[in-house]
């Protein structure tokens, strides 16, 4: 009971605050309204009692990705001007995609919604699993797809000193 | 029943009782929210009662390291001085500032002290004196710390004043950076420890040959060197205050804050400060456990101090060490403060990492 | 940079790291010489060189050394001293003028001390009493003469045993003699000190003066 009003306050949070996130003209108080989103969705993991997610949630989009974020907007956007309409061509267009994109995405999720309840309904994972879980290299364990990812971030980092230090 | 001898004054007797009394008056849901109201009464009072002993310690310790007497008029040796300021700042005016965007400028400071209080709840007291254990107890401090410097850049851009604006962004890229080696420390301890629950990690470390600076040894000692100094360094204090240099921006990204805004800001920072010699106190130094070296009527007297004594007082010792830095060395600049975490800690803390895991693995560690 | 040069340099700030915080712990336990002013007022010591208020000594007989020669009031850098003369006859018949009222603005002093330095006579003098705090600039306008005073006569004429012999030294040697007040030693003791200064400058200002009237 009351893990439901939660759920449906964290969802009705998440729904607002995208909805205000694309509608806004300021586009510091979009990236603000993204913020409230992903901490939202990081509740519902913690709702799943799937906390190490919600962690990583935490760490990487609210506290890593958007304080990126807000940094590059203030350091390059002029945050306090509103931002202006697209012609209206482009306005339907990009609305169809984003249309298409829900369509696609909402497929697959009604046709799997069954499945994605048997795999949550787990309760809390220990750490040193989900540590073995990343670092073995059995089946089901993620050692190749963990040292491919910090390969890319290594690639990135180094671009972006590249990039940094042409003058 | 021995045992119930052994810590006659633990505030988990009191708590247990009380449990015990809502379970039996009341219905399930009521007790439930029965308890999370008086944990969250308990919780907040605590933080606005350890906001005023720091603000007055500090006062008196630097005071002190400045061959002065400090606040000694209001009340005897000036202990109530904190408390009428308290009072002052909340019946302060706020001061509505034109031209800002309305939203972000008040929302920014509950971004920080939302930020400060959920890294609070999760930090174990004492004994049975700890709101929130998860298992990945370490990851949720990090993580959720790392919230309160979107205050910070909210605050620093809604000003609409450019000291506030320099100062966020500093904030923010001095935050980022020894965010880093602050979690690569605590990962040096989590190697040693081999778990991330604040719990078991306090609940292994229970004579002194136990606690994790000792037991860990060199790599140990030099994390919790480097985990100090980054943890200072993200509190914005002390050499590393260049977010609110006085003398260069006024008082950086909260210049523009008044009344109980800015008591919002100034409570998180002390708080920071606890917090991060808490997280200190229950990684490295054994968090609540008193001081056991077992020999039996050693450990019993020590017993008897209850365990939130233990780490109230090694906390304390921590931030008093933050006040020495602080009052001992001057502002650093901004590239001799990025130098020192991208060209020193970072690359110390990585060594300092592999030199654990060895140390683990060959069982080199005190047993 | 070498690698040996990061590490010795890493090592070396470490080292001088230390050496601040000790500074800083033998600080910490340094006895605290803050002087907790309003308790301690039975205690509390003030040099005696401190300026805080200009005085006019007056002795037993509330007699003053005060000629009324405006000097000090000429010497003033911002208008503090105000010295009020009148002109009386003496018994023999000469007109004298004598002093009336020294008014003194404590409000625009600014302690310089030339005053002091300039008084031909000694006549007055800066006192360590400090608490001058009032409520109305008007109290601060401060007169320094009592009611009543008048000027100390100089009884040379009496003692007159050598007068052709006596050295410039010998008359001011032996007129704090016969004084046996307490009050009025002091001035009288510093004042050698005090006319030393004016002495050695006096000698500076016709020379500079010399030279610019050559030059010119």
């Amino acid at each position: 009971m009351i893990e439901q009003i939660i759920f449906y306050a964290l969802a009705a949070i998440i729904a607002i605050c995208s909805v205000l996130a694309v509608t806004t003209r300021k586009i510091i108080r979009s990236a603000t309204y993204l913020l409230f989103v992903l901490l939202s969705t990081a509740g519902i993991y913690l709702l799943l009692s799937y906390h190490f997610l919600a962690m990583v949630q935490i760490a990487v989009y609210a506290g890593g990705v958007m304080v990126l974020f807000i940094f590059s907007i203030l350091l390059t956007h002029q945050p306090g001007v509103d931002v202006q309409f697209e012609k209206p061509g482009r306005m339907v267009l990009s609305g169809l995609a984003a249309l298409a994109g829900l369509g696609l995405c909402g497929h697959i999720i009604y046709h799997n919604v069954e499945k994605v309840y048997q795999y949550v309904d787990f309760g809390e994972i220990e750490m040193t699993k989900i540590g073995f879980a990343l670092m073995g290299t059995d089946k089901y364990q993620y050692l190749l797809p963990f040292e491919a990812v910090s390969l890319l971030l290594l690639a990135c980092i180094i671009g972006a000193i590249m990039i940094a230090r042409k003058r | 029943m021995l045992l119930e001898i052994s810590h006659p004054a633990e505030l988990y007797h009191l708590t247990n009782w009380l449990d015990t009394i809502l379970q039996e008056n009341l219905p399930e849901w009521g007790a439930l929210l029965v308890k999370f109201v008086l944990i969250g009464v308990a919780l907040l009072s605590a933080y606005a009662v350890i906001a005023l002993l720091l603000i007055y310690g500090e006062r008196k310790i630097t005071a002190f390291f400045q061959c002065r007497y400090g606040p000694n008029r209001v009340g005897k040796w000036g202990i109530i001085q904190s408390v009428a300021d308290m009072i002052k700042i909340l019946i302060k005016e706020i001061i509505y500032i034109d031209n800002v965007d309305k939203f972000l400028f008040y929302a920014a400071p509950f971004f920080v002290i939302v930020a400060s209080m959920l890294t609070f709840g999760a930090i174990p007291f004492g004994r049975g004196l700890q709101a929130v254990d998860f298992d990945n107890g370490i990851f949720y401090v990090l993580a959720v710390s790392s919230i309160s410097i979107i205050g910070v850049l909210l605050a620093g851009w809604a000003s609409n004043n450019k000291y506030s604006m320099i100062g966020a962004m500093r904030s923010g890229a001095q935050f980022v950076s020894y965010e880093l080696s602050a979690a690569l420390a605590l990962m040096t301890v989590v190697v040693l420890s081999g778990t991330m629950n604040l719990s078991t990690i306090v609940a292994q470390q229970e004579y002194v040959y136990n606690w994790n600076i000792v037991r860990g040894h060199i790599p140990a000692i030099i994390a919790f060197v480097l985990y100090l100094i980054s943890g200072h360094a993200e509190t914005n204090r002390g050499p590393f205050d260049l977010p609110e240099a006085e003398s260069e921006l006024t008082a950086g990204y909260h210049t523009e804050y008044s009344g109980l805004q800015f008591g919002f800001f100034y409570l998180a920072e002390y708080l920071n400060m606890f917090i991060i010699a808490s997280i200190a106190t229950t990684v490295f130094l054994g968090g609540w456990q008193p001081i056991q070296i077992g020999v039996e009527g050693f450990d019993q007297i020590m017993n008897y101090i209850p365990s939130f004594v233990w780490f109230f007082g090694k906390a304390f010792f921590l931030v008093f060490l933050s006040l020495w830095v602080r009052w001992t060395f001057p502002r650093l600049r901004i590239d001799q403060l990025l130098n020192l975490e991208w060209k020193y800690m970072l690359p110390i803390n990585m060594v300092n990492l592999v030199v654990m895991v060895i140390v683990v693995v060959y069982g080199f560690y005190i047993k | 940079m070498t690698v040996s040069q990061y590490f010795s340099g890493l090592f070396k700030g470490i080292a001088s790291l230390i050496k601040g915080l000790t500074v800083t712990w033998k600080e910490l336990w340094t006895p605290k010489i803050t002087q907790q002013y309003p308790e301690n007022r039975a205690t509390l010591v003030i040099s005696d060189r401190f300026r805080a208020e200009l005085v006019m000594p007056h002795d037993e007989n509330n007699e003053h050394a005060c000629t009324a020669c405006g000097i000090c009031q000429m010497n003033c850098p911002n208008g503090t001293i105000k010295v009020i003369s009148k002109t009386v006859e003496t018994e023999d018949g000469k007109k004298k003028k004598i002093l009336d009222e020294y008014h003194y603005d404590q409000g625009m002093c600014t302690f310089c001390n030339l005053c002091v330095i300039t008084c031909p006579s000694d006549a007055i003098k800066f006192e360590n009493t400090f608490e001058n705090a009032v409520f109305t600039r008007g109290k601060l306008d401060l007169r320094l003469n009592r009611e009543g005073s008048k000027m100390r006569e100089k009884k040379k004429p009496e003692p007159k045993p050598a007068p052709t012999a006596a050295t410039a030294e010998a008359p001011k040697a032996e007129t704090p003699a016969p004084k046996p007040a307490a009050a009025e030693v002091k001035p009288v003791a510093e004042a050698p000190e005090v006319k030393t200064a004016p002495a050695v400058e006096e000698p500076k200002a016709p020379e500079v003066k010399n030279d610019t009237e050559t030059k010119e």
